[in-house]
Parts: C-alpha cells; sequence; structure tokens
C-alpha cells in the first residue's frame, strides 16, 4: 500500500482546533531534547507512552535505562510519523526505539493502520540504520467485546507477520491478560477502558523492561 | 441565561463515535458505585478530576475522607449534567461536592460556559439540599499566553461573581501558581500543557483539603471523617 493512498502512512501534524498549541509546543520540545540529550532509548506514540512517564513506574525502571518519552496523547500513526521525520530523531543516536501507537486511528483498517506503523518503523531504520525499533502490540479496550478490540488484535497479526523478516525491528505482545474470562476489562486496570492504571503500568513494564534490557545488551554485547 | 438559551447548559451524553462504549461504560459504573457507595466527598468533572485519582496523593488525602471520583475525560458542562441528572446523584448523601469542569467546552463563550457550571451547581443544590458545593476554577493551559486562557480567565471571572450568590459555594481558582514571569507554563507541572503531573496536583490538592477540612469543622455530623 503506498502512502499516497493510505492515511495512516501519510505524515500529517495535528491541526490546532482548540487554540492553545499544545501539540506543537510538545513537537517543539521533543526536538530541543533530541538537540541537548543523548538517549539510549526513546519511546514514541500515544498517551499510552506518554502517561507512563508521569507515574514511579517510569522513574524506577526506564530512566536507568537513559529514556526520553515522546509519547502524545492523543496521535495516531500519521501524526507520530510526521513527528519523526520533522526533527524528534536528528541529533540523537539510542540503541532502541520504543513505538507504542494505532489504537487512536479511527477510522482506518487494521491493513491501514498496520501500513502506518510499517511507514513508521521505515523512517526510523532510514535516520537511524544502527537503531533496533520494538513494537508493542495494541491493547484491548472498552469494558465489554467491541469492534475495536477485534481491530486491534488484527493490527497486532499483521504488524507481527511483517516484521518476522526484519532483523532491526521486534513485536513485543503488551496484554497480561486484561480481559477476563466474561469478556471485560476492569477499572483497576484501565480507569477509563483504554488508559492503563498505575498499578496496570506496573504489569505490563516487568516484560517490557526485561526486553528492552536484553536488546540493549545484544547492541553492546 | 436559560438553558434553552445556553447551549453548555444542555444535558448532553457523549455519542459513541469511537466504537467501544467507554464513555457509558464510565457513566454505568458511577451510578453502579452511587449505589454501592456512601462517600462524604464527591468529585465530578472531566480529565482534571479523572486523572487525580491515578496519583499517589488521591489515596493519600481523599480516600481518607471517602471521596468518590466521577471524572471523565472530554466531558464538557452538558455531558457532566446529563450524568448528574441521569444517576450520578442518586443514593448519596455526600458533604461535599467538588465541581471541576468547563475547560473542554471549545463550542461554548465564556459567558455560556459559566452559565453551564453555574446550572451543575444549581442542580446539586436542588438534588442534594444539604451539601456544599466547591468549584475549582479553569486553570490556564498552553505552554504560551493564548485565547484558551483568556477564555478560561474570563469563565473564572464570571464565576467568582456569580457562585456566591447561589449559596454554600465556595471557589478556588489556584491558576496563577502554574504561569511563570515570563507568561509560560512549565511541562513540570502541566506535562502536556493542560494536564496535571504528579506535583502540580499535590500543591492543588492541599489547598483542596484544607478547605474540605475546614467544611468538616463547620458541617454538625453524626460521623467524623478520619483525619490524615
Amino acid at each position: 500500500m503506498s502512502e499516497d493512498s493510505n492515511p495512516a502512512a501519510t505524515p500529517t501534524p495535528c491541526q490546532d482546533i482548540q487554540g492553545d498549541g499544545r501539540w506543537m509546543s510538545l513537537h517543539n520540545r521533543f526536538v530541543s531534547d533530541s538537540k541537548g540529550k543523548e538517549p539510549d532509548v526513546v519511546f514514541v506514540g500515544d498517551s499510552l507512552v506518554q502517561l507512563l512517564h508521569e507515574f514511579e513506574v517510569w522513574r524506577k525502571l526506564f530512566s536507568p535505562l537513559h529514556a526520553l518519552n515522546f509519547g502524545v496523547g492523543g496521535d495516531a500513526t500519521q501524526h507520530v510519523l510526521w513527528r519523526l521525520m520533522n526533527g524528534e530523531l536528528d541529533h540523537i543516536s539510542p540503541k532502541v526505539v520504543v513505538l507504542w501507537v494505532g489504537t487512536n486511528n479511527h477510522g482506518h483498517t487494521p491493513e491501514q493502520i498496520c501500513g502506518g506503523i510499517m511507514a513508521i518503523i521505515n523512517v526510523v531504520h532510514q535516520k537511524l540504520p544502527h537503531t533496533h525499533t520494538l513494537v508493542l502490540g495494541l491493547l484491548p479496550r472498552g469494558k465489554s467485546p467491541n469492534p475495536l478490540r477485534e481491530r486491534n488484535a488484527s493490527v497486532n497479526a499483521l504488524v507481527q507477520a511483517e516484521v518476522v523478516s526484519l532483523s532491526h525491528v521486534s513485536f513485543l505482545d503488551m496484554d497480561p491478560g486484561f480481559i477476563h474470562s466474561d469478556g471485560s476489562i476492569v477499572h483497576q486496570d484501565m480507569y477509563d477502558y483504554l488508559n492503563l492504571t498505575p498499578q496496570a503500568y506496573q504489569r505490563v513494564c516487568q516484560p517490557l523492561h526485561e526486553r528492552i534490557k536484553s536488546l540493549l545488551d545484544k547492541h553492546d554485547p | 441565561m436559560s438553558a434553552e438559551e445556553n447551549p453548555a447548559a444542555e444535558p448532553a451524553p457523549v455519542i459513541d463515535v469511537q466504537g467501544d462504549g467507554r464513555w457509558m461504560s464510565q457513566h454505568n459504573r458511577f451510578v453502579q458505585e452511587c449505589k454501592d457507595a456512601e462517600p462524604d466527598v464527591l468529585f465530578v468533572g472531566d480529565s482534571m478530576v479523572q486523572l487525580m485519582q491515578q496519583y499517589e496523593v488521591w489515596r493519600e488525602l481523599f480516600s481518607p475522607l471517602h471521596a468518590l471520583n466521577f471524572g471523565i475525560g472530554g466531558d464538557t458542562t452538558c455531558n457532566v449534567l446529563w450524568r448528574l441528572q441521569n444517576g450520578e446523584l442518586e443514593n448519596i448523601r455526600p458533604r461535599v461536592v467538588v465541581l471541576w469542569v468547563g475547560t473542554n467546552n471549545h463550542e461554548h463563550t465564556a459567558d455560556q460556559v459559566a452559565g453551564g457550571i453555574l446550572a451543575i451547581a444549581q442542580l446539586v443544590m436542588t438534588h442534594l439540599p444539604k451539601s456544599k458545593i466547591i468549584v475549582l476554577g479553569l486553570l490556564p493551559r498552553g505552554e504560551f499566553p493564548n485565547p484558551l486562557r483568556e477564555k478560561n480567565a474570563a469563565v473564572n471571572n464570571l464565576l467568582r461573581a456569580s457562585l456566591p450568590r447561589l449559596g454554600p459555594v465556595q471557589f478556588i481558582d489556584m491558576g496563577g501558581s502554574f504561569v511563570h514571569s515570563d507568561g509560560t507554563i512549565s511541562s513540570r507541572d502541566m506535562f502536556d500543557f493542560l494536564h496535571l503531573t504528579a506535583s502540580a496536583y499535590r500543591t492543588l490538592s492541599t489547598t483542596l483539603h484544607e478547605m474540605l477540612l475546614q467544611m468538616w469543622e463547620e458541617t454538625p455530623q453524626e460521623r467524623r471523617a478520619s483525619l490524615v
């Protein structure tokens, strides 16, 4: 699928409809972070990435790995693509880029969303040929079974298949079993049935932390 | 301004366009919590309220006061009004209702937003005549001065003037503490120039907590909330 025909893979900045320029402020801050800092790990994505930074788990598990957080709430793949093509990867050489995006791609098909994620992976590889990209699987959402859960599961299957042959990319399923036997997700895990509570972050971040550490070790044996 | 004239005072649920029904799930959960719990404090509003419960400060300062959190991210005054008219004030007798909403009312003018907040306060007073109300002012937003800061400040000025006339309503405006002398807001206070960090919530919560404890002293009740 070419970029022209896939809106999820067409780099698009967020329009400032509300009037306070917050999206651009965040992007500019990330660009400036890239100029001034030397991260080993860069997290990129939507609110699931952004909110992670605000809880203890970030300080405990990821700050020690010299990680930067370039998450923006509400971002879809086309927004992340634009940000990475417009300065957020310049002047840095992280060993690992952690990518978690796709759940906000409303109106796009799983194929389009997968295409958007692949476009991001390609941009990272072009700009940072020695960097490993770790793609995180989309989580289920909503209190009860619904079409978005199916969509996200399809995206994960498509992305996993695409990256299996790429040595500079790997995939990590982030769902520790949030869906209970009755099909429900509880608010103790996702307070709004989309975003994670601090305790849910603890659960998903343990394996994530292990995987990142092993990627870092492989990078510098 | 009556509800017919003010769109910000028209109750309206959030329509599920995304496809996972999350807003209604959250509303239904709150209605159920009203049946199961006996809160002394009820927090109602948007993500500013909702996020507070995810930080340590909630457990430290507000859980001991038997507080419930009915915040939903993205909510406008219309959405909060609908929720309170459809079960979220049933079966409970909180001593205090804390109301924090208005920053998401993008389609409405400052006058309309203030009118919407007043309509919510009036609804609470009608439904819970023994409860006191604390209204939190809209915080400034955006990294630099911008029209939304002016609008939120205008809403606050209107509230400051009109809320006291309603009855047992207090107004707290904490906005001043977040804007630096150069007009900027730091991401150390608002990680996305809208939502508060843990440390900023702590600053705001300390003041709010003190006001709640004062109200406890003033309210004759057979049961006193445990102090921290």
